[in-house]
């Protein structure tokens, strides 16, 4: 790695502050995205910001029919909650199914959503509950907050402090895993609320995490995997490499929808 | 350079280091500590599966900074007055290494593992939660069957256990889908 | 009988080449080039060579300058048995100089043309990033058919064409009599992609020149320490007893490390310019990379079959990718005296190219050269029973070789010693139950999943370094054994300790084996193609007649008597019906102590030279199911029966059958390096990318050990190392063709990825749009 300063502020203002000092600074939460990524010399930090040192980032709760995670969360925690399996049990499945276990044990969901991987898992349960990003400076709607491949709305020097997410009737993910990376080669998170049904897609998009309007709206009206049939997801904005071409993708996204529609409340991870 | 403290193995340990010093290079290159392997640069191998907290992590994902104010255990730290641990035996036992890199990482997961599942462990749990953990030698085949018997010998009565004391699943079993 | 091996193992005191530091040692990292070929015209290490902490920047025109030699890979396998591979026409095979850094041309894309030395290795690394070398982009060519190819870029000038090895080989009258009066004749063409060993411990060496006694140590994990003191010794220009090399624990072997790498010799010659050790250890990208790599192999086969299924005649034409330089032509030459499988086939012919191309050079990977040839010819029984009508089963016990054959010389020359090939198969059966396979298949179809059945025979063959050494030595504690094999978790310091406590008469405790440092172990053959229980025990058996006759002539002397009045039974040394009796501990303890300085050793030195090679076979079976939707595969049953010969420790050669079906599973379905067609890069350079056996893909083995003793050595041992990879590429592709049947069935080449099974099934219904399948 190329040498950088390690800063362990106690207090968001800190936390802010120390992000000021510096030239060129990152936040570090579990480093399970951002430690891997300077291990590779892809990046030249001259400060890493460990925010896990700061309370008011940790914790879950819930108040109104609203689940909040705080940003350095580890995945581990958030599989592990009786909160989080009670109320939304397909976000407890799919924290407890990124990467391996000891990866989970650091992994935050902060550094995950923040990072907008487009084979990460979260991104797809954050745009598909339709969340709540909760940032150092303002709060932002999941349809807001993420902006393309890699790339979110998140501006230099905020960071995000905690994730809201409405608590559906019910929601289910369903996931194909690289035989390699074992990342996502598609996952598909399906959420239903009343009459409103969210479907979004991870691994797949050209453009990243995406929602599929056809299939919500065909969901919205009848929630039944049949009610998807003759629905196509078009390959041209697909992402296509070694682990699939974009007609595999389109494909993949159509099987897990349905799959995820016929087990609500559960998750599915395929190889 | 900043100064880390931690307790390694039991020991309390201070030392200078460079900011950007992985808590892998500090066990083996600082304390000398050669246990614990590095066998991937890309957090995927588990060669260098340690104990942080009494919590399995990958230490060269990990700062030595991070791991400041912590208890880590390694491999070495295992055996407790020369007695080896019923997951070291089981290895032993079941054949259940051959070149011996992957073992040390593989040894940590797996009482971590075991620690955290105070239920019976089934094959097909084991193999999910040790995906982490990669082995070219053995095929996996006996790594599980020594897990599963370590298990077993480590769920016998609290009285007879060493350390005693389960603790929470970390990784609950939602239902999850294979094939169809 | 369990390991003596593991107790330093499961508690994190392994000695592997990383865990050696030495006082004030710098670290060494390699500026590697990013094209697959390129001229040389510079290196500019200005930049650089002012960077914190760098000490040293080296460029092959410095490795000239020093006067260092060529590495001696000695690629062309010249035992007596080996298959005889020449250049076209006979001639000597062209060889490129493999120096320690190349002064003309980079040919390959991760080939280190520079080396800076730092204090830190990430200050060495940082430095390396500003090295600026001139490059010149040529011309690449990396695919094999091409490569080969009349318009190829030449990867040597000196053999404009690329082809290093075409040497034929059969009798070609008889084989085409043959297939002109056959009732069938079936062919294919076998694409057998490349991949990599990925031991777990990526390589390292730890160089250091010490001027007061004008030595080299080298720590350095490898395949055979005994032969790269040899080779580095050459590259240094030194006496091989100025070089010193410590390889003790190896993590993974594979092939992968039985060829001398150039940072070995640039980190001991590193160091002795800066009269400091200097250290380099490889990144797993790195390994990925610049790992000698294994397979790369196109196969053309034709079997002639008569009316009754018989097999005639066999033709093949195998063309074999050594990458950029010619390490190792292991693979072509193994493969090609095994092309007629374990059948009963009397007229073949063979024609075995090899290709340069702008790619990492390969060389032998587990069951070199094995099982691709199987492969190739078990596919082709598959189709020719498939397009035939004929019985997979059927077909291949009505050609396989019958004991009353053994030994068995087939159509290339090879003499199989010993088998019984038809009990294989049929105790293979039992035990994977093959009746039952249909009711599971019925089964799986209701869960919409669509099952393979795979079979395969193998017949596969051990030769390797003739020569061994062992020198056994008592002492008052226990018998050391030192020897010049070089195990990587095969668990020789436990089978030859069994071996050699049997021989003395003593307990398997008081058995001491001593590996890896050149300084003790004076000769010996390392560690590869099987060789090593076989090697290692017969030259254990008769040093230990040798020693015994020792043992008895001192006992004599002891007991002041002639040698011949001496009985050795059970560890002890008598005069028959008396009481007068001594031990081995405590004989040598007298032999020390009847020396002034204790010095002398009651021991022997035996060498032992053995050509004769072996042929370890047996049958696999697997089943898998296929989820039409998404091409998933999981293997649900995985059988195979071994024929080792003679098995010293079950527990070990299960252990070696388990992993060597990762390896040939893992080529089957999910390992590749794969090159990118447009760029020339190698694009699977991490875990990332490169599919690998986990613990979530692998099934449970059941795996049974046949013993049909072989008549070649003393102890009847054949191999029991390589062949649970060798079945293994075709069983599981004989499983895909057999899901898959109702879909054409479709040509898939290895790896079977989820994208390709469902790409091939989603090709062949939009030709055959009524054709069955699940939605």
């Amino acid at each position: 790695m190329y040498p950088f300063n390690y800063r362990a502020p106690a207090s968001l203002d800190a936390a802010q502050a120390a992000h000021g000092a510096a030239d060129n600074a990152a936040f570090l939460s579990g480093g399970m995205t951002l430690l891997p990524a300077l291990k590779l010399r892809l990046a030249m930090p001259s400060d890493l910001i460990d925010l896990c040192g700061i309370a008011e980032l940790r914790g879950i709760s819930s108040d109104g029919g609203v689940l909040e995670i705080g940003a350095t969360t580890c995945h581990s925690e958030v599989a592990a909650a009786p909160l989080v399996r009670r109320l939304i049990p397909a976000l407890a499945g799919l924290a407890g199914s990124i990467a391996d276990r000891h990866v989970r044990h650091r992994g935050t969901i902060g550094g995950s959503v923040a990072n907008n991987d487009p084979a990460a898992d979260y991104p797809s349960a954050v745009l598909g509950l339709g969340a709540t990003v909760v940032t150092s400076r303002r709060r932002m709607a999941a349809d807001d907050y993420f902006t393309g491949l890699y790339q979110t709305a998140l501006e230099q020097g905020e960071f995000i402090t905690r994730i809201a997410f409405p608590v559906p009737q019910v929601a289910s993910y369903a996931k194909f895993r690289s035989l390699a990376s074992r990342f996502p080669v598609a996952g598909v998170f399906v959420a239903r609320t009343g009459k409103q049904v969210r479907v979004a897609v991870t691994g797949a998009g050209s453009n990243g995490v995406f929602r599929v309007a056809t299939f919500e709206a065909a969901l919205s009206a009848d929630f039944r995997p049949e009610a998807l049939a003759g629905l196509r997801i078009d390959p041209q904005s697909m992402l296509s490499d070694q682990s699939g071409t974009a007609e595999y993708r389109a494909n993949l996204i159509e099987v897990l929808a349905r799959r995820a529609v016929s087990r609500p409340g559960t998750i599915q991870s395929f190889k | 350079m900043l100064t880390v403290s931690m307790t390694v193995n039991g020991n309390p340990v201070t030392s200078e280091i460079e900011d950007q010093l992985l808590l892998a290079r500090f066990l083996r290159d600082t304390l000398g500590l050669t246990g614990t392997h590095v066998g991937c640069d890309t957090t995927h191998c588990g060669c260098c599966v340690v104990h942080l907290n009494g919590v399995s992590v990958k230490s060269c994902t990990v700062l030595a900074a991070q791991a400041n104010g912590a208890a880590v255990t390694t491999i070495e730290g295992v055996a407790r007055n020369g007695e080896l641990h019923p997951v070291q035996r089981a290895f032993h036992e079941c054949h259940a290494l051959q070149c011996g890199f992957c073992t040390p990482g593989m040894i940590m997961a797996a009482i971590e593992l075991i620690e955290t599942h105070p239920e019976t462990l089934t094959a097909e749990t084991v193999r999910d939660e040790m995906e982490g953990n990669l082995c070219r030698c053995t095929g996996y085949h006996n790594i599980v069957k020594a897990i599963l018997q370590a298990a077993e010998e480590m769920r016998a009565p609290q009285s007879a256990r060493a350390g005693g004391g389960t603790r929470e699943p970390t990784t609950p079993e939602l239902t999850t889908g294979e094939g169809g | 009988m369990r390991r003596k091996e593991d107790e330093r193992l499961i508690t994190g005191r392994g000695q592997f080449t990383d865990d050696f530091n030495l006082p004030d040692q710098v670290w060494a990292v390699m500026v590697r080039s990013p094209h697959p070929h390129a001229r040389i015209n510079g290196v500019d290490s200005v930049a650089a060579a002012s960077m914190p902490g760098v000490l040293g920047i080296y460029s092959g025109a410095d490795c000239v300058a020093d006067g260092l030699g060529e590495i001696p890979h000695n690629p062309v396998p010249s035992t007596q048995y080996d298959v005889k591979l020449t250049a076209r026409g006979g001639g000597k095979v062209f060889i490129g100089s493999h120096t320690l850094l190349p002064t003309d041309k980079a040919r390959y894309v991760g080939e280190a043309v520079a080396m800076v030395v730092a204090a830190t290795q990430d200050q060495a690394q940082t430095a390396a990033e500003a090295v600026a070398v001139d490059f010149e982009p040529l011309r690449w060519v990396a695919e094999t058919a091409a490569a080969s190819a009349p318009d190829a870029p030449s990867v040597w000038d000196e053999l404009p064409d690329n082809i290093l090895v075409d040497s034929s080989f059969g009798n070609v009258e008889a084989t085409d009599a043959a297939f002109a009066r056959a009732k069938h004749v079936v062919s294919m063409t076998h694409v057998i992609g490349r991949v990599t060993g990925v031991p777990l411990e990526p390589r390292a060496a730890l160089g250091w020149y010490d001027a007061k006694t004008d030595r080299y140590t080298i720590y350095a994990g490898s395949g055979g320490a005994v032969r790269q003191k040899q080779e580095f010794a050459r590259v240094l220009g030194v006496e091989p007893a100025q070089v010193r090399i410590v390889s003790l624990d190896v993590g993974g072997n594979f092939g992968t490390r039985n060829r001398a790498y150039v940072e070995f010799g640039l980190v001991a010659w590193a160091s002795r310019k800066l009269g400091r050790p200097v250290k380099f250890r490889a990144e797993r990208s790195e390994s990925f990379l610049t790992d000698y790599q294994g397979r790369d192999l196109i196969s053309e086969v034709s079997l002639a079959i008569d009316a009754d299924g018989r097999f005639l005649a066999i033709r093949a034409s195998n063309l074999s990718n050594v990458g950029s330089r010619c390490v190792s032509l292991s693979p072509l030459s193994k493969g090609s005296g095994l092309i007629t499988g374990s059948y009963d086939i009397p007229y073949a012919t063979l024609r075995s190219r090899a290709t340069y191309s702008n790619t990492m050079p390969t060389q032998a990977y587990r069951s070199s050269g094995r099982p691709e040839v199987t492969f190739a010819i078990e596919r082709l029984i598959d189709k020719a029973a498939r397009v035939l009508g004929f019985d997979r089963l059927d077909l291949r016990r009505r050609n396989l070789v019958p004991p009353s054959k053994m030994p068995y010389q087939n159509a290339v020359g090879s003499t199989y010693d010993s088998g019984e090939y038809e009990r294989n198969m049929d105790r293979l059966l039992k035990l994977g139950d093959w009746d039952g396979a249909e009711a599971r298949r019925q089964e799986a179809r209701q869960r919409g999943m669509l099952f393979g059945l795979g079979f395969a025979n193998y017949v596969e063959s051990s030769i390797g370094s003739p020569r061994e050494r062992a020198d056994l030595i008592v002492k008052p504690q226990g018998v050391e054994v030192v020897i010049g094999t070089q195990p990587a978790g095969q668990g020789h310091e436990t089978s030859f300790a069994q071996v050699t406590a049997d021989l003395l008469g003593i307990g398997f405790e008081q058995v001491k084996i001593v590996l890896g440092d050149t300084d003790i172990v004076s000769a010996g053959g390392g560690t590869h193609s099987g060789r090593s229980m076989r090697h290692a025990s017969t030259v254990i058996s008769l040093a230990a007649v040798d020693l015994i006759e020792k043992g008895k002539q001192h006992a004599a002397e002891l007991f002041e008597t002639t040698a011949d009045k001496i009985d050795f039974v059970d560890g002890s040394f008598r005069i028959a019906a008396s009481n007068h009796s001594v031990d081995w501990f405590e004989l040598a303890g007298l032999v020390e102590k009847a020396s002034p300085d204790g010095s002398n050793r009651l021991w022997v030195r035996r060498d032992n030279e053995m050509h004769t090679p072996v042929f370890p076979n047996g049958a696999c079976m697997c089943e898998i199911e296929i989820d039409p939707e998404t091409g998933g595969l999981e293997i649900t049953r995985y059988s195979t029966v071994d024929d080792v010969g003679r098995c010293i420790n079950p527990l070990i050669v299960h252990g070696q059958t388990h992993g060597g079906i990762a390896q040939g599973v893992g080529q089957a379905l999910w390992e590749s390096c794969y090159i990118d067609p447009d760029s020339g890069q190698p694009l699977n350079g991490s875990f990332s990318d490169y599919g690998m056996p986990r613990f979530d893909n692998m099934p449970f083995f059941k795996t049974e050990i046949a013993e049909v003793i072989s008549p070649t050595n003393p102890l009847g041992i054949k191999a029991g190392g390589e062949g649970g990879t060798t079945p293994a590429l075709a069983v599981i592709m004989s499983a895909v063709e057999d899901a898959l049947a109702e879909f054409g069935p479709p040509e898939i080449t290895m790896p079977a990825t989820p994208l390709k099974i469902w790409t091939a099934i989603q090709q062949a219904r939009q030709l055959n749009p009524t054709g069955r399948g699940n939605a």
